[in-house]
């Protein structure tokens, strides 16, 4: 396995607001390797690497440690369990999956109607996440209710796979970023930095980017980068003009998104950073979706940021594929952003 | 007063790339105020002493609505997305200009009659292209690489009492604020002129803008509509001349009644026409400093518009001169 660190980080189960487990992993991983490191009041874990002193300026890194997933809303008669999402989450994705529930991790499925039975007028049409139940053995409401209550934490489970290039996982989005300040971090053991860099893994940004304001405020950064996972549309069915990022072509540059316009000059920058270094890139071609960088522009007086990210196709879905390849150039790019210190120049 | 207008308004600075009317404001203000400055996130700040010890924030935003190239193909066609509301409707028909200097048209899909009807009911960006001329991919690649801003080309006319061009959202708010940088010789409280950046996609300049100063009260200075044109919303009641509108409620924002009475009492002082205004739809930078650090008390100043966020946007030119005496007015009495 090529990335085993970043299987590690996938398979931890850690939707919005559940996500100490993805926390305290990272924390076993800096451990010794920065200045100070501490956890703050919404769960976001914050870490400084200092620099020697020549600067007085500070950059933040930033990726989200929480995925998107479900939550039990409801114990019904019949011993299964109905729910709502957390984040964007497709109910067709959901039909026919493995899932884990509760603190516990407990094994279920998600069922659906079986094909034999389903009337010809609504066959295969998407159902509503309402009809959709959570199954896990039990045959009455008080065998459930032993074992669950309202508000337990749903996770996908699937495994961290490699097959080539490719690799295949629930919560690349965005474990990938987590995996990129640890790697940027490694490489700064035996590098003298002119300014301090602060590591911030931040919560809830599935669920309206509320993590990475708190942490800013505790950091008061001149600049910072978010690194992210973002939707590929490279689907056959999808005329190439509609492809938001493809597979394949390196970390994904973003210059506009959802309530922000990127900062231009972190973002020449990054684009003259790759150049510079031959690092194949793409630029994400769709607008919406948005980061952690709304947040920050918004957050005290204005944060400027660049976004960076690696691409992931059937993203939001337990079954997110990525190319290792992309995801190696953007852990390359960030090392070299970080090192060079050039974000912050303004 | 008109040069100025024309001047601001012609400027291509879509959200994001404000660089260009971020210059032309500072060359126009720089010898008036006694302090200017741009913030971390490129929003222009300058500042007119008082002598009250109160502070008075006045917002304009700079940035106007725009497109972004998102991609390139074979023939040299390109697909665009929008920076803030832009209809896909308005673009038909209008020119595009790049920050690069290159000019495009719009066109529209369709294979056959009914597939064109289908596309036209329900336009999206998904189903226009920007036309900059290319004959290959390598010629609009260097015309209009992928990550170009665009605005409307469309410029300034002078019909007299009204005034048409693109961008009037918000130029036309940046004009009113250098005029009244011009002509304020004594504020009476600090006054705070901030050109505000990338309104138009989340009022992010605004959100920010006040967090270093705390002004005790922000009045944004935008367009608001006009509905006084052939069944236009009847919900809504102002008209273009009848003076600028004292804004109560829009989506983003309530204005602080002391702001509004303090607003009309100042206006009635000096006889200057203003109109309530309820607007169903929209809002202004006043919500980022409403919601700044421990609050802004708000209020909003419009100036009634015609054609919002299209490339011919229509003033009524003495509904300008008039929020120009009522920002003066409010900065002399203070607060």
């Amino acid at each position: 396995m090529k990335l085993e660190r970043l299987s590690r980080l996938c398979e931890l189960p850690g939707i919005s607001g559940f996500e100490e487990k993805v926390a305290s992993f990272i924390e076993s991983q800096i451990e010794g390797k920065v200045d100070k490191s501490w956890k703050d009041s919404v769960g976001n874990l914050i870490a400084l690497k200092k620099g020697n002193g020549k600067s007085q300026k500070r950059l933040m890194l930033l990726a989200h440690t929480d995925e998107v997933g479900l939550m039990t809303k409801k114990v019904n008669e019949d011993g299964t369990l109905s729910f709502t999402n957390i984040g964007g989450v497709d109910p067709r994705v959901l039909m026919g999956k493995k899932v884990l529930v509760g603190d516990d991790l407990i094994p279920g499925v998600i069922g659906f109607e079986a094909i034999h039975t389903q009337e010809r007028a609504t066959l295969l049409t998407t159902p509503k996440m309402d009809k959709l139940r959570i199954y896990l053995g039990y045959s009455k409401r008080e065998e459930a209710q032993n074992n669950h209550r309202l508000g337990d934490p749903v996770f996908f489970s699937t495994k961290y796979e490699e097959v080539g290039d490719f690799a295949i996982a629930k919560a690349f989005d965005d474990r990938t970023g987590c995996e990129v300040l640890l790697r940027v971090l490694d490489d700064l053991q035996s590098f003298s930095l002119d300014y301090d860099v602060y590591f911030a893994w931040v919560v809830q940004e599935e669920v309206g980017l509320r993590g990475s304001g708190i942490a800013a405020t505790q950091i008061k950064p001149d600049a910072a980068l978010v690194f992210e996972n973002t939707t590929a549309g490279d689907n056959p069915e999808l005329p190439e003009y509609r492809w938001a990022t493809s597979l394949g072509k390196g970390p994904v540059l973003t210059f506009a998104h959802n309530g922000l316009v990127l900062d231009k000059k972190i973002f020449e920058t990054i684009v003259d950073t790759a150049r510079t270094n031959s690092i194949e890139f793409q630029y994400k071609s769709r607008i919406a979706g948005g980061t952690d960088a709304a947040r920050l522009a918004r957050t005290m007086s204005g944060i400027p940021a660049g976004v960076i990210s690696t691409p992931s196709r059937y993203i939001h879905s337990p079954v997110s594929i990525i190319n290792t390849n992309d995801f190696l150039g953007v852990a390359k790019l960030a090392s070299l952003l970080v090192k060079e210190g050039k974000v912050l120049s303004r | 007063m008109k040069e100025l207008i024309k001047k601001l308004v012609e400027i291509s600075s879509p959200s994001g790339r404000e660089d260009a009317i971020r210059e032309v404001i500072t060359q126009e203000i720089k010898d008036h105020v006694d302090e200017i400055k741009v913030d971390p996130l490129g929003s222009l700040i300058a500042l007119k002493k008082g002598k009250s010890g109160k502070k008075l924030l006045f917002d304009a935003h700079m940035d106007e609505i725009g497109v972004v190239v998102t991609h390139v193909d074979d023939k040299g066609f390109l697909r665009i997305d929008m920076i803030g509301g832009v209809s896909p409707y308005r673009l038909l028909g209008a020119r595009i200009i790049f920050e690069t200097g290159a000019h495009g048209v719009v066109g529209v899909e369709g294979e056959t009659m009914k597939q064109a009807g289908e596309i036209m009911k329900s336009l999206d960006f998904d189903h226009i292209y920007v036309d900059v001329g290319a004959t290959s991919r390598e010629e609009a690649e260097k015309l209009s690489p992928v990550g170009t801003f665009g605005t409307y080309d469309a410029g300034f006319i002078d019909l007299g009492s009204r005034l048409v061009s693109k961008a009037m959202d918000d130029r036309i708010a940046c004009a009113i604020l250098v005029q009244t940088i011009k002509e304020l010789e004594t504020p009476k409280d600090d006054v705070y002129f901030v050109f505000a950046v990338q309104e138009e996609v989340g009022l992010v300049g605004a959100s920010v803008a006040a967090f270093d100063i705390m002004p005790d009260m922000a009045i944004a200075v935008d367009v608001t509509a006009g509905p006084d044109t052939p069944k236009s919303f009847k919900r809504m009641g102002f008209k273009l001349g009848g003076g600028p509108t004292i804004k109560i409620k829009d989506q983003a924002s309530v204005s602080s009644s002391k702001v509004v009475s303090r607003l009309k009492e100042v206006a009635d002082s000096r006889s200057i026409p203003t109109q309530y205004e309820v607007l169903i739809f929209g809002g202004t930078d006043a919500r980022g400093y409403q919601t700044t650090g421990r609050g802004i008390p708000v209020g909003t100043v419009s100036v009634p518009t015609r054609y919002v966020h299209s490339p011919n946007e229509m003033v009524d030119y003495k509904d300008v001169l008039d929020s120009v005496r009522l920002l003066k007015a409010l900065a002399e009495e203070g607060i």
